[in-house]
């Protein structure tokens, strides 16, 4: 008997929705392998950014499990798991009047409690880690500039800097590419791919480029009205398959 | 014809406004013949000012910027934890009626009022218009800022939680830099504002100009009232310039 492989997200028949009447996931049941990476598509208004949102723990499932690291979870998630969890919204929710690197140190909130971090002053290791991670992304030269003096590119990288600063186990990522021209969102999808390899990071990103999504190898989920319709091999999916899944 | 909704609105407010107006006696032309003969004879009387009396004023002036000043931070530092409690994006509703209840009723109080009551507390002076304009800064600031908080970008505060930031930081690195912009420029204003709210305060024996002011009134020296007045211009002016400064140094572009 061949033996299952270790999931850090589960979710078995997880039901949402916004109002009691109303049902925006249905039934939704997956397992992410640890380190893997999977891609969501599904059409506007299909249940993306809810499902992310749900499975990150800001918002709470009505029925069904979720289980993070083998533990079954509720809302609101207790600090410690919140911590392995990476999230970057659609809008990339960086605070924009604050430096990249005060940006990216926001990242070590979680283990860097204390009076001096709430004056502003984060430990020297941090403060190092922050700009080596600035440097893989290629942005060790923006360190001192406020976000509105950043281009769209930029800015993405600071979203994966955070969220990596806060050295996560899974990160979700909801649209964050959707908004730069392909040749740029693929540099960032392959460079948070590697970093992922590197560190056993498992992504679940929601995507809207069917050729983005074919360029990266992985696993494509399709969400079709709040229900999953059907999941592949990224390097076997398409148009055509994408069409019958929403069918 | 049926009338939309928004239209019915703006006829009943524009009907409520005529109405007000002509109670009040906004349409009675005579009225404001008479009332301009007044003014013109006020004019002569108050024109060219007499700067000569301002020697004895300036102190008075100083004590005036100084009370606004400590008033304006003191309210300040009171007013913006309540209204971080008062935003309902980061406290339950219990918390945030306790708050609004209480910057609600300090700003029900007009700032004279406050004096009064102040220089019952602590007698006449400076302190006492201190403490007034302190109380009436808490009660406007609280409820701006209170609001601001509110406002402050969802994905924002859900991309700072998401990192595993507790209530604290979350105020100290999102709320707080998502509306630095509208905290420095509100302050200001309030600044600006207190100048001019403490030059009366004096009227009641709480420091300031005020008592000065009340005196040329009494005894008709409008000369030297144009002369104080075009001083409390000049220095409303000046922080104005100040404020445009410091936003342009420390916030956005």
């Amino acid at each position: 008997m061949s033996s299952e492989p270790p999931f850090n997200l589960r979710t078995e028949n997880v039901w949402f929705g916004y109002q009691p009447d109303e049902c925006v996931l249905k039934d939704i049941s997956l397992a992410l392998p640890n380190g893997s990476f999977n891609m969501v598509m599904g059409a506007s208004g299909s249940g993306k950014t809810t499902l992310l949102k749900v499975l990150g723990g800001f918002l709470p499932h009505q029925r069904g499990k979720i289980y993070l690291f083998g533990e079954e979870t509720n809302h609101p998630l207790p600090g410690v798991l919140r911590a392995r969890i990476g999230y970057i919204p659609q809008q990339l929710g960086l605070v924009r009047s604050l430096t990249v690197l005060d940006n990216v140190l926001m990242g070590a909130l979680s283990r860097c409690r204390s009076f001096s971090t709430l004056l502003g002053f984060f430990p020297k290791k941090e403060i190092e880690h922050a700009r080596m991670l600035l440097a893989q992304l290629g942005i060790a030269h923006k360190a001192g500039e406020k976000i509105i003096h950043l281009s769209g590119g930029e800015r993405q990288r600071v979203a994966i800097g955070r969220t990596l600063m806060q050295k996560p186990s899974i990160i979700l990522a909801d649209e964050f590419v959707s908004d730069l021209d392909l040749k740029t969102a693929s540099e960032i999808l392959s460079l948070m791919q590697q970093i992922g390899r590197k560190d056993h990071v498992t992504f679940l990103m929601s995507m809207h480029e069917l050729q983005l999504v074919k360029e990266f190898n992985g696993s494509v989920i399709v969400i079709k009205d709040g229900n999953i319709s059907g999941a592949c091999p990224s390097n076997q999916f398409d148009r055509a398959v994408l069409e019958e899944l929403l069918r | 014809m049926k009338i939309p909704a928004s239209g019915v609105v703006f006829i009943l407010i524009s009907a409520a406004f005529i109405s007000v107006l002509a109670q009040f006696g906004f349409f009675m032309p005579e009225q404001f013949v008479k009332g301009s003969a007044n003014l013109s004879r006020f004019l002569a009387e108050a024109f060219p000012p007499d700067f000569s009396a301002l020697s004895k004023t300036g102190e008075a002036l100083a004590e005036t910027v100084k009370m606004a000043f400590a008033g304006t931070l003191l309210g300040f530092l009171i007013a913006f934890p309540i209204a971080i409690f008062s935003a309902r994006n980061l406290f339950p509703p219990a918390v945030v009626y306790s708050a609004r209840f209480t910057a609600a009723l300090l700003r029900t109080v007009p700032p004279l009022l406050w004096a009064i009551i102040f220089v019952i507390i602590v007698g006449l002076g400076p302190l006492a218009g201190t403490f007034s304009i302190a109380l009436y800064t808490v009660g406007y600031l609280s409820k701006l800022y209170g609001e601001l908080f509110e406002g402050t970008d969802p994905e924002v505060l859900e991309a700072v939680k998401g990192v595993g930031a507790t209530k604290p930081y979350l105020v100290r690195y999102a709320v707080i830099p998502e509306g630095a912009n509208a905290i420095l420029s509100q302050l200001l204003f309030m600044f600006e504002y207190n100048i001019r709210a403490s030059s009366i305060l004096g009227f009641v024996g709480a420091g300031g100009i005020g008592f000065q002011i009340y005196v040329y009134l009494q005894t008709m020296e409008y000369r030297n009232l144009t002369a104080v007045l075009i001083l409390i211009l000049g220095i409303v002016l000046f922080m104005d310039f100040l404020g445009g400064l410091l936003r342009r140094r420390f916030l956005l572009a």
